[in-house]
């Protein structure tokens, strides 16, 4: 439905003009972050390359040697934990929500789950250092260790001794603050499930549980794809929630009660004081590393969720 | 006429969770091996008497029945009705086409997987069984593994036929099956519906007078959620004994 | 066990456990909401709101500059933020309707929208920092701006859109060129939506830290400069609760308190005013 007024009124004209270039300042951050980006981490581009930083697991100031591998290492890592922990229940949440809980509850439910996504990072991640934290070195993470120490390849990753300050606390907070974004994104997407289709599917004698396992699942599973993508894309990009209690630890480890660093991590900790140029410039070599990994992350959950949107809005 | 009675309604009210009063005081047969349609303005409940024959109602809370529905001996309103095995029993074709996210083959598969079926073979030979049935198999038999959002509106429906008269159901309930269709296909279920008859029970829910008047047996008139005259197709379009059907199938309302 | 008994056992334990998940979502809300509570009101005073912060490790102080600080912050990021958002989305959704341009804009502002807020943090660190050669208030602000621009451009873009078409006509009709086509109508129509969007995005930004940490700074003591670097109630958590001493602890738990309870009655208000609009 485009207009195609014809706009003599000079007014008009400004208006129009002015919401125009609004709109374009869209554009103009993600260009501008991008070149600053890319010219402010020139010379460490310079120094390290592309490769090589992105391999190189150094990350040693006093000798001015940058690699992003161990950071990268730690996002990876802590956001594919975080996701493993969170879309069960995510999804589980959701069906709940659209097919179980009586009407009466499923208001509540829902603004639980909003007022949980509302909650600042930050508040994540302290009451993650200060309840988190300790629950998990004293309880959780020996019991994990006890368990698996006879266990072949999983007892490596319960190595060293549980100080709650570690990937696998980081990970939990992590999961807990993604849970409420993905299982509304997938209760939305188990909304545009057509109420006739399940009606016929219990009308062939289904129960419940076959009508979301056969009718629904199928139905939203762009959907639910794409809204896991855009969770991993927030959680590569979450800060505050695993700052305080991951660590700043530059090294690759193998056991989930080791202290690591990613990206946000690294640049929270130390772009304020960092001393000399090519120390400032591996930094924004590194923010630029999350942009671009995060933005193709979060380009992909769009394309699904537009096709999915797409597929079954017809 | 000898005929035996597979569907008995018998007093029956229903009221929507919001306390509206859609069915009042219904009783109605329903024949084996007959079609039935169920006519009337939009608004008359007729779509809601047909999902009382299989408890569709039930998928939302606050919904109340009165009365009693006896399929042949028990009355499927009682609360220990299994609604699982009654929507076997009973299947149910929708306005427009509802087939599920799944190949063709699966999605006729579908209801034989809930019951039990696992051999392929078996399921092979009844999925042909009920695409024949359906008047499909022959457009989709070389792609059976095709999605069935691939198929067009027509064969759709009669996909999701086929997938109902698989579970060899007893009685099946069409609700408009044909208006988002196209002449042609909506031909093609009109004829499939006479066929059908001679092994299942049939009642059909439709707007258009002309397609009740081509291919049910007995017709049910309803209006305001009452059942103001049930009897042979024939009589009610040609001779009806309440004003109101004369008015309603001679198109002077509705 | 029949295949009836096998299905109907089945559908009872994947239901049962899809339950037990929502408990579990609901049970993290209660813990994390109770614990910021029970902390927050016990080391909630007076002397918070009204002082500045006593040395480190002495004990007792306030955090006034980190309040102030927090709501001229915000208060700039929105004065900034909403106009260019809101113009944004009246162009998608008016002028550019249906055209490729707003479908972009309109997607690349979603993809803004979940960019990591760090990494709008060190732009704006080398864009407004760097060249001043100091932390400034304005740095936090407009970094703020940036996450804000995109939400309400996105809500304001929807809203307009549900706005029916023939309100629209109904004013051309009457003579009117299109600007007051929008701002006397459109808007009007729009207006509780657009307010919730408003609302939503100063409760996401309020309670942002990573934008905060290397453009608006911190600051001790109290100041309204916003050339200066300046306190806010997010930076001082990271910076109390990492910190070693019990008071600071005790502090960040009651700043934590006040910002949770902040954010959470601005959304839940705008989750009312929406409700009460279209339903």
């Amino acid at each position: 439905m485009a207009i195609t007024l014809k706009r003599k009124n000079p007014v008009d004209l400004i208006f129009s003009s002015i919401t125009g270039l609004a709109s374009l300042s869209v554009i103009l951050f993600i260009i501008g972050i991008m070149y600053v980006l890319v010219s402010e981490s020139s010379l460490a581009i310079e120094r390290f390359g592309i490769l090589k930083f992105l391999s190189s697991t150094e990350w040693n100031p006093v000798k001015e040697d940058f690699g992003a591998l161990t950071n990268i290492y730690g996002t990876v890592l802590t956001t594919v934990l975080s996701l493993l922990f969170a879309i069960p229940v995510a999804v589980g949440i959701a069906i709940f929500v659209t097919e179980i809980a009586p009407n009466f509850l499923k208001g509540p439910i829902g603004v639980a789950i909003e007022l949980l996504a509302a909650i600042p990072s930050i508040i994540y991640g302290m009451w993650g250092l200060f309840t988190l934290s300790p629950i998990m070195s004293n309880y959780i993470e020996p019991v994990l260790k006890k368990f698996t120490a006879n266990i072949p390849l999983i007892n490596i990753l319960f190595q060293g001794t549980p100080m709650g300050i570690d990937i696998l606390t980081a990970s939990v907070i992590l999961s807990i603050m993604i849970i409420p974004f993905t299982a509304s994104i997938a209760r939305d997407s188990f909304n545009l499930t057509p109420a006739v289709v399940k009606e016929s599917a219990y009308a062939i004698g289904a129960t419940q549980w076959e009508v979301v396992k056969n009718v629904v699942l199928p139905y939203s599973k762009l959907g639910v794809f794409g809204g896991s993508v855009l969770s991993l894309g927030r959680a590569l990009g979450e800060t505050m929630a695993v700052a305080f209690v991951l660590g700043n630890n530059h090294r690759i480890t193998t056991s989930l009660l080791d202290a690591a660093a990613t990206i946000t991590v690294t640049l929270a900790n130390e772009f304020a004081e960092a001393d000399n140029d090519v120390y400032l410039s591996s930094l924004f070599y590194l923010a630029l590393v999350l942009f671009v990994m995060s933005f193709i992350t979060l380009a992909i959950a769009k394309f699904f969720l537009l096709r999915a949107e797409r597929k079954y809005s017809r | 006429m000898l005929e035996q009675i597979e569907l008995r309604v018998k007093g029956l009210n229903f009221y929507y969770s919001g306390g509206v009063h859609a069915l009042k005081q219904i009783n109605l047969p329903i024949y084996r091996n007959h079609v039935t349609a169920l006519i009337g303005p939009s608004g008359c409940g007729k779509t809601t008497l047909l999902r009382c024959f299989n408890r569709m109602h039930d998928l939302y809370p606050g919904n109340r029945y009165e009365g009693e529905i006896y399929f042949v001996k028990d009355n499927i309103l009682s609360p220990q009705t299994d609604l699982i095995s009654l929507r076997s029993r009973i299947g149910m074709v929708f306005q427009k086409p509802t087939p599920f996210p799944m190949t063709i083959f699966d999605n006729i598969a579908y209801g034989l997987k809930l019951k039990g079926i696992k051999k392929r073979s078996d399921l092979s030979e009844r999925v042909e069984k009920a695409l024949v049935h359906a008047a499909l198999w022959d457009e989709v038999k070389d792609k059976l593994n095709a999605s069935a959002y691939d198929l067009s509106g027509g064969q759709q429906q009669r996909l999701v036929i086929a997938r109902a008269l698989a579970v060899n159901p007893e009685v099946l309930l069409f609700d408009e099956p044909t208006s988002a269709l196209d002449p042609i296909s909506t031909a093609k279920i009109e004829e499939l519906t006479a066929t059908l008859k001679k092994e299942i029970t049939i009642i059909i829910v439709t707007h258009n007078m002309q397609q009740a008047a081509r291919i049910s047996d007995w017709t049910g008139f309803m209006m305001l959620g009452e059942l103001i005259e049930f009897d042979g197709t024939n009589k009610i379009f040609t001779a009806p004994s309440e004003k109101l059907t004369e008015d309603y199938v001679t198109g002077r309302f509705g | 066990m029949t295949i009836f008994q096998r299905r109907k056992i089945e559908g009872t334990i994947a239901l049962t456990l899809s339950t037990l998940a929502a408990f579990l979502g609901l049970f993290w809300l209660i813990f994390i909401l109770g614990d910021v509570l029970v902390h927050g009101v016990k080391s909630l005073n007076l002397s918070l709101f009204i002082n500045d912060p006593a040395p480190p490790g002495v004990g007792g102080g306030g955090l006034r500059n980190a309040f102030v600080g927090q709501l001229l912050i915000t208060i700039c990021a929105t004065l900034i933020g909403v106009p260019i958002g809101v113009l944004g989305g009246t162009f998608l959704a008016e002028y550019a309707r249906g055209r490729k341009i707003a479908r972009m804009v309109s997607i690349l502002a979603d993809i803004m929208v979940s960019v990591p807020s760090i990494v709008i943090g060190t732009f704006i660190y080398a864009v407004l920092v760097l060249p001043l050669g100091h932390f400034n208030g304005w740095a936090g602000s407009i970094a703020l701006s940036i996450i804000m621009i995109p939400v309400v451009l996105r809500t304001t873009e929807d809203m307009l859109t549900l706005v029916p078409w023939t309100l629209r006509e109904a004013a051309f009709a009457l003579g009117a060129p299109y600007y007051k086509v929008i701002t006397q109508v459109v808007y009007r129509g729009a207006a509780t939506g657009i307010l919730t969007g408003i609302l939503l995005s100063i409760a996401r930004v309020a309670g942002e830290t990573a934008p905060l940490l290397f453009t608006s700074f911190n600051n001790s003591f109290f100041s309204l400069d916003m050339n200066q670097p300046i306190a806010s109630l997010t930076v001082t958590i990271f910076q109390y609760a990492m910190g070693p001493y019990d008071s600071w602890h005790e502090q960040a738990w009651a700043a934590a308190f006040v910002i949770t309870i902040f954010i959470l009655i601005i959304t839940i208000f705008g989750r009312l005013i929406i409700r009460w609009r279209y339903r």
